[in-house]
């Protein structure tokens, strides 16, 4: 009887201590403050800038093991450029096809850290179920309490490029670019 | 030269006619004019978008359908003409493909959406086939309606929003406007078949669907555009030359475009380039 209890207690203290040390913080994404942005070129004249209004997902960072995970999927029919007409035709095949396809998704496969921060966030993006390998700068990163609402968070500004070729949209290339520049801002709150 | 091969005046008009009237040309020799419908449609796909069928997407669906068609078209046209049910036969067959090709669409919505949806676009995509099959002996009465489907679902699926599938129905009418256009010249009728009808009529209603389901379409121009292959069955201008056939039955069936498109402008108004 004895021996069930020590080897009891010997496993909390394990798990206890596993966990203590991981030191694993997991957020979900607060979508009133994430926003993925998009900038690309008007037939070389100018930049045109937009955004997906919807987004959702987790992530989750371990300072000490210098590891973390990202999983977000963008609601792609939410895209907003402040034109209807336009944000209508970026939705139809010819663009984000957001019928057939309603979702993008970015899932993180190895974060680097600089310090005690993450710094560059490696992993593949599925857009219009392409799956490709597409890395983010992170450019700032803090953590702390929402002094609003007394709340743990993390905030983070992300950048990163792609070329939409490569996920098969295709349209109107070369007029409107092909390399895409994201600007994305999160904010998560601690579960 | 990059400029211009990437211009959508060339991309939909002028290539897939180019390309449509070289191969109605050559191929005429061997009755089988009726390619040029998949000429029109593979040098459109080429220039817009590409072959690659790594994501099976509802776009790449209908150019792999669009391919297939025209690969067995002239097998099919080999058949004894008293097999009348291969008629019917192509028109199920066509259904199952339209399933085929929206079901990952279909598959989202709720039920009675979902089976409203698939039953609709089922039954105008098996009427196109069925009916424009009717047409398979008359190159010119064909030509007429396969130029007013694509330009009519092409011009209907630009103002819909959707450009490309847009440009796609209209690389389909320049093709048909190139075969109109040698008979016109020749002033005789030439090859067409199932190698011509079965294509642009399967490509038209796929091309019109996908532009009502994934882009803005109003349904109410499939009914519009569901008369061309009946309007130009009409028994008129019968015995008349060629030339005054192909320029009547052309203007029946642009009538008919005038028509769809109005309602589209009136329903989406213009798409911003």
């Amino acid at each position: 009887m004895l021996r069930v209890t020590v080897c009891a207690f010997l496993s909390m203290m394990v798990l206890v201590s596993t966990k203590v040390l991981s030191a694993l913080e997991d957020y979900v994404i607060d979508p009133t403050h994430t926003y993925p942005n998009f900038a690309v070129s008007h037939l070389g004249f100018s930049t045109m800038y937009g955004r997906f209004d919807q987004t959702s997902g987790e992530f989750s960072i371990d300072r000490e093991a210098k590891k973390g995970s990202v999983k977000i999927t963008i609601d792609t029919a939410t895209i907003n450029t402040g034109l209807k007409k336009r944000d209508d035709h970026l939705r139809s095949p010819d663009f984000f096809n957001t019928v057939e396809f309603p979702t993008a998704t970015y899932q993180a496969t190895d974060i680097k850290f600089n310090g005690d921060d993450p710094e560059i966030i490696e992993g593949n993006l599925t857009l219009l179920g392409v799956t490709k390998p597409v890395t983010l700068t992170i450019t700032s990163f803090k953590c702390g309490t929402n002094p609003m609402n007394n709340k743990a968070m993390c905030g983070v500004d992300i950048t990163g490029q792609l070329k939409r070729s490569d996920f098969g949209m295709k349209y109107a290339l070369p007029g409107v670019g092909d390399e895409i520049k994201l600007i994305i801002s999160a904010e998560g709150y601690k579960k | 030269m990059s400029e211009w091969l990437n211009h959508p005046a060339l991309q939909s008009g002028l290539a897939p006619f180019l390309a449509a009237l070289i191969v109605a040309a050559l191929f005429d020799y061997v009755r089988l004019s009726g390619l040029v419908v998949l000429a029109g449609f593979c040098t459109v796909v080429y220039l817009t978008l590409d072959f690659n069928f790594e994501s099976l997407s509802i776009t790449k669906k209908i150019v792999l359908s669009g391919l297939v068609a025209g690969g067995i078209a002239p097998l099919l046209a080999m058949l004894p003409d008293h097999w009348w049910f291969v008629r019917y036969v192509l028109g199920v067959a066509a259904g199952a493909v339209t399933l085929w090709v929206f079901w990952p669409v279909l598959a989202q919505k709720n039920l009675l959406d979902g089976r409203l949806l698939a039953s609709g676009l089922t039954v105008w995509v098996v009427w196109l086939v069925v009916f424009s099959d009717f047409l398979s002996t008359q190159s010119v009465r064909a030509g007429a309606a396969g130029m007013g489907l694509g330009l009519g679902t092409g011009i209907s699926a630009m103002l819909g929003a959707s450009a490309l599938l847009g440009q796609w129905g209209l690389a389909v009418g320049a093709a048909c406007g190139a075969y109109l256009i040698l008979q016109f010249m020749k002033n005789r009728s030439l090859s067409c078949g199932r190698t011509f009808t079965l294509p642009v009529s399967l490509l038209s209603g796929l091309l019109a669907s996908a532009a009502l389901l994934l882009a803005r379409l109003p349904w109410y121009c499939l009914p519009v555009l569901a008369m061309i292959p009946l309007i130009v069955r009409l028994p008129i201008m019968q015995g008349m030359p060629i030339r005054i056939q192909v320029v009547g039955f052309s203007l029946l069936t642009l009538s008919i475009v005038a028509v769809s498109t109005g309602l589209v402008w009136y329903t989406e108004g213009t798409i911003p380039l």
